[in-house]
């Protein structure tokens, strides 16, 4: 019994002293908010494309935000957060070495930045899980040609949008319809105000306005209205909105890739956060259908590409 | 009154028990407090699950007319049956001599319409009593609580069973979700017209409720006695239990309060009849994922006749009079599951089962006390097959049994080809059985006095079976969006087979009457509506039905005009101002309530001018309709007339 319990301490503090040794030499390290799912996902996609551009994959360590709190003595030359959790531990840590921050929306990357005292710089960027307001537009501009107006409903989180978003639309010749969700206030006064005369309801992602309280009564109402809604993520699509655009955890994991073999060349991270350079398009078929519609997600897919300039 | 008494403390008090059940959901998901990728990562429950999609109607396996809202409000009508006027094929009456307004499609047989089906969310509100009929049931919510009216012209038992033989009216009541605050509202005029409404709503994202109280009040027709008012109240609960399932809790009433007969008329005496129903349901859906649904409802209905006056039995010599009594006291009771399911995008398959109890109790009418009873028990299923992109099938049958007449079959296959964008074609037959009714099987109307029988009128000798359609037809759809142009078309040839009516029971038992299957006879004919936005703020709406009903009887030939035709036309004028004007016109067709030589031509025009109104924080619209610009027109029964109506509304939404 006592070997026993011998062995296996030696077997654990052998393991932390390989551990140790592990993160001492490690080229980069990736701090993850959760494990599996979509960071798993990204973080797969990421290393892959490190280890295609000839890194070894021992050079690269994987850490929980826990692991990353309780770790000393790392000298990576990047760090990659993955999700808001990890980003904020980041900003708030004294590591000076350049992190980029992915598989996290645009206002989580700025509340990091404010709460840690950073700004975004070559330093401390970001690769954005969201996707722009123009590439949403263009969306609406190339599925629903005949659309005119577009529904907007803002809460605390998105309302920091609206003017840019107003902006853009207008450059498109599209108008809009809006109204204001306040904190603890239910939204079905504002949402029929916004469904009225609204061609297509533009889904901005505010925790406020849509969660999964109030998605039931947004898909509802607007189908009854035949408002198509675009909304911000594939679960989205699922639930019974018509469409999203978005990007995957692989295709922010490869890009973040590139951009990390860029650092480890010698290069410096975009000093502006960027968006995706990929996307996908996801439709509800049977939604489309019933509204009379007909779209193929990889034809609208190309299309965007295209009106973005894309090789 | 009696009948609102009897039923109203249960339904209150099952009302107020929902409520209460309702108020005790809780929220099943947290708001996080700010963005974070999970907003973008989180799965989400599925809200347009495959049976909350409906059909397309160019995908449907039959015609169907969509009324909305703004058709409705629109229209100036102050219930159902007068929306229906304005369908392809339909004949209606606003008469309250046998039960209420009534409305049939491709011929008004008789008193009742009892070869239609009336749903309300799904419920079947047709009547069981006496011959069966839907005039109650069209009369179950007030017109400011209905989402849409789905019409679906040309039989359908295949989805519904047996009582839509003819046709379905689906009845669908607006989500307590988008009823939220106060409304109310008003309306007076000419010919005694008095209706009120107001209705609640309240409740959070898990649970929504709306109660609503109305009367709809006016003198009757010229010529029939007085007064009719309708009161009702409904209760509408919408529950969110968890990502998966949802129920809904429905319950309500409503009293027909109507003067029936005439003064001095010994054999239909002037009196007043009051009829009332009562009904809960329960709905629980469960998502079974992102093609996969499961349904389950019950519901309770109950109704209550009461119409009786006295009868003298002085010109027999005897000095004392008896009543003579149609009332009495019917319930249904259902209980369904429905499974939805999809495989890919090329089917779509939807089966289930139902098994329904209908119980009639009428001293008069079968000279017994004891309750009858027929049982139900109902298998469907329904496959939506995309054989090619153009090409759907629709094969559907559903199977019936029941307690008194047996098996049946109804089967029905409907292909619908897209020729192009916006071009339908459409080519199915089907087949439907109507049951006879408990009192087309049992009735037994004998007037007695002191024990000795004066006179029977009606003695069914059970003998009669089911009466049966044979449906072929073909349809086209067509629209041009850019237009605002739509063409819905539909030929039909109807065969029916051992048309139930009455008739004279024997020689040897004089003036007795029995219902026998008397005749096979064909309705055929072509029926389309045309829809079409010439210019910004109007719409035209142009329906055409020309019937041809090949009866060997006089009147039953003529149950449907030749040719009907309306037009609607609504503008949209400066100042936010609605301007509706509608005309009808039918060729001669028999009256519901009369004989062969009781018919009439029916030319008649409607105007509405509407204009919003403010009342600080309040929004609402006030609305002058004249219902009948012209002279006045025979309805119903050559006796009564349907004079010029004015009258003034308004309604105000907080």
């Amino acid at each position: 019994m006592m070997a026993r319990l011998r062995l296996l301490l030696l077997s654990l503090w052998l393991g932390t002293l390989a551990a140790a040794g592990a993160q001492a030499a490690a080229t980069l390290v990736v701090v993850s908010s959760a494990s599996g799912g979509a960071y798993l996902e990204a973080t797969e996609a990421l290393i892959e494309e490190l280890v295609a551009g000839g890194l070894a994959r021992t050079k690269i360590e994987r850490l929980s935000v826990a692991e990353f709190a309780a770790a000393r003595s790392l000298a990576p030359r990047l760090f990659v957060a993955l999700g808001a959790e990890a980003a904020n531990a980041l900003a708030k840590s004294e590591q000076r070495v350049p992190v980029l921050c992915t598989l996290l929306p645009r206002s989580s990357y700025e509340r990091a930045l404010l709460e840690g005292g950073r700004r975004a710089s070559g330093q401390f960027s970001a690769l954005y899980l969201d996707q722009p307001l123009s590439r949403h537009l263009d969306l609406i501009r190339v599925a629903l040609p005949d659309a005119r107006k577009v529904g907007l409903l803002w809460g605390p989180d998105s309302k920091a949008q609206a003017a840019t978003l107003k902006d853009l639309a207008r450059s498109r010749n599209l108008e809009w319809t809006e109204a204001s969700v306040s904190p603890g206030e239910s939204l079905f006064a504002s949402l029929a105000r916004t469904l009225v005369g609204a061609d297509v309801l533009l889904a901005v992602a505010d925790p406020q306005v849509y969660n999964s309280n109030s998605i039931q009564n947004i898909l509802l109402t607007s189908f009854r209205a035949r408002v198509p809604v675009v909304g911000f993520s594939p679960a989205y699509v699922r639930a019974g909105a018509l469409l999203a655009v978005h990007v995957t955890p692989a295709q922010l994991g490869r890009q973040a890739g590139a951009l990390a073999h860029g650092v480890l060349a010698g290069k410096a991270l975009p000093a502006a956060p960027l968006y995706s350079q990929d996307f996908e398009i996801a439709v509800n078929e049977h939604v489309a259908r019933s509204l009379g519609l007909a779209l193929d997600a990889q034809a609208l897919r190309e299309r965007l590409l295209r009106l973005e300039g894309a090789p | 009154m009696k009948t609102q008494k009897l039923l109203a403390p249960t339904v209150l008090g099952r009302a107020c028990l929902l409520a209460v059940l309702g108020c005790a959901t809780v929220a099943w998901a947290q708001t996080s407090a700010s963005l974070s990728e999970q907003d973008f990562l989180a799965e989400m429950p599925i809200v347009l699950s495959v049976s909350r999609l409906p059909q397309r109607l160019d995908d449907t396996p039959g015609a169907v007319t969509i009324i909305d809202r703004d058709f409705i409000r629109l229209s100036g009508a102050r219930d159902v049956a007068d929306l229906l006027r304005l369908v392809p094929g339909f004949q209606t009456s606003t008469s309250f001599e046998r039960v209420g307004p009534q409305v049939s499609y491709h011929g008004g047989f008789g008193g009742y319409s009892n070869r239609l089906q009336v749903l309300v969310d799904g419920r079947s509100t047709y009547s069981p009593y006496l011959i069966g009929g839907t005039e109650m049931g069209l009369q179950t919510v007030a017109l400011p609580d209905i989402e849409r009216i789905e019409v679906l012209r040309g039989s359908n038992s295949a989805a519904y069973g047996a009582r839509a033989f003819l046709g379905v009216i689906n009845i669908v009541t607006r989500d307590s979700s988008d009823t939220l605050g106060l409304q109310g509202s008003l309306a007076a005029g000419a010919n005694g017209i008095r209706d009120s409404g107001a209705r609640i709503g309240w409740g959070q994202y898990d649970a929504t409720f709306r109660l609503s109280a109305d009367r709809r009040a006016d003198d009757g027709l010229l010529g029939s006695n007085g007064r009719n008012q309708v009161g009702r109240f409904n209760f509408r609960a919408d529950l969110r239990l968890n990502a998966r399932d949802e129920v809904e809790l429905r319950a309500g009433s409503h009293v027909i309060d109507a003067g029936r007969g005439s003064v001095g008329n010994v054999d239909d005496a002037a009196r007043d009849a009051s009829f009332g129903t009562a009904y809960t349901q329960l709905d629980w859906r469960r998502n079974l994922g992102v093609d996969e649904d499961l349904a389950f409802s019950f519901s309770r209905t109950q109704e209550s006749f009461f119409d009786s006056y006295p009868y003298s039995l002085i010109p027999l010599g005897i000095n004392d009079s008896i009543d003579i009594s149609a009332s009495g006291r019917s319930s249904n009771d259902s209980l369904s599951l429905q499974h939805t399911l999809r495989y890919g995008s090329a089917l779509r398959i939807v089966w289930g089962g139902e098994l329904r109890r209908e119980q009639v109790v009428s001293q008069p009418a079968y000279h017994t006390d004891a309750a009858l009873i027929t049982n139900f028990t109902r298998l469907f299923g329904n496959a939506e097959w995309r054989l090619a992109p153009s090409l759907l099938l629709n094969a559907g049958a559903m199977a019936e049994r029941s307690s008194v007449d047996g098996a049946s079959l109804a089967p029905r296959l409907m292909l619908n080809w897209h020729s192009s964008a916006g071009q339908t074609w459409r080519a199915g037959v089907s087949r439907a059985f109507r049951p006879p009714s408990a009192f087309e099987r049992s009735a037994d109307v004998r007037y007695e006095w002191n024990g000795h029988l004066l006179v029977q009128s009606f003695l069914a000798t059970g003998k009669v079976r089911p009466e049966s359609v044979l449906v072929r037809e073909m349809g086209y759809l067509g629209e041009i969006k850019r237009l605002g142009f739509s063409l819905d078309l539909r030929a039909f040839h109807e065969q029916i087979n051992g048309f139930v009516r009455n008739s004279l029971f024997d020689s040897v038992h004089a003036g007795v009457r029995d219902y026998i299957n008397s005749e096979d006879f064909t309705i055929q004919g072509l029926e389309y509506q045309l829809k079409f936005r010439p210019w910004s703020g109007v719409h035209l709406i142009f329906n055409q039905t020309y019937t041809t009903i090949s009866s060997t009887d006089l009147s039953t030939a003529t149950a449907a005009p030749r040719l009907a035709s309306s037009l609607a036309l609504f503008q949209k004028l400066p100042g936010g101002l609605d301007l509706s004007l509608m005309h009808q016109m039918n060729g001669p067709s028999t009256l519901q309530g009369g004989g062969y030589r009781d018919q009439t031509e029916l030319n008649r025009t409607d105007l509405r001018l509407a204009l919003p109104v403010r009342f600080g924080a309040n929004r609402g619209e006030l609305a002058l309709v004249v219902q009948n610009t012209g002279g006045p027109y025979q309805d119903f029964d050559a006796k009564f007339w349907f004079q010029r109506r004015a009258f003034v509304t308004l309604r105000l939404d907080n």
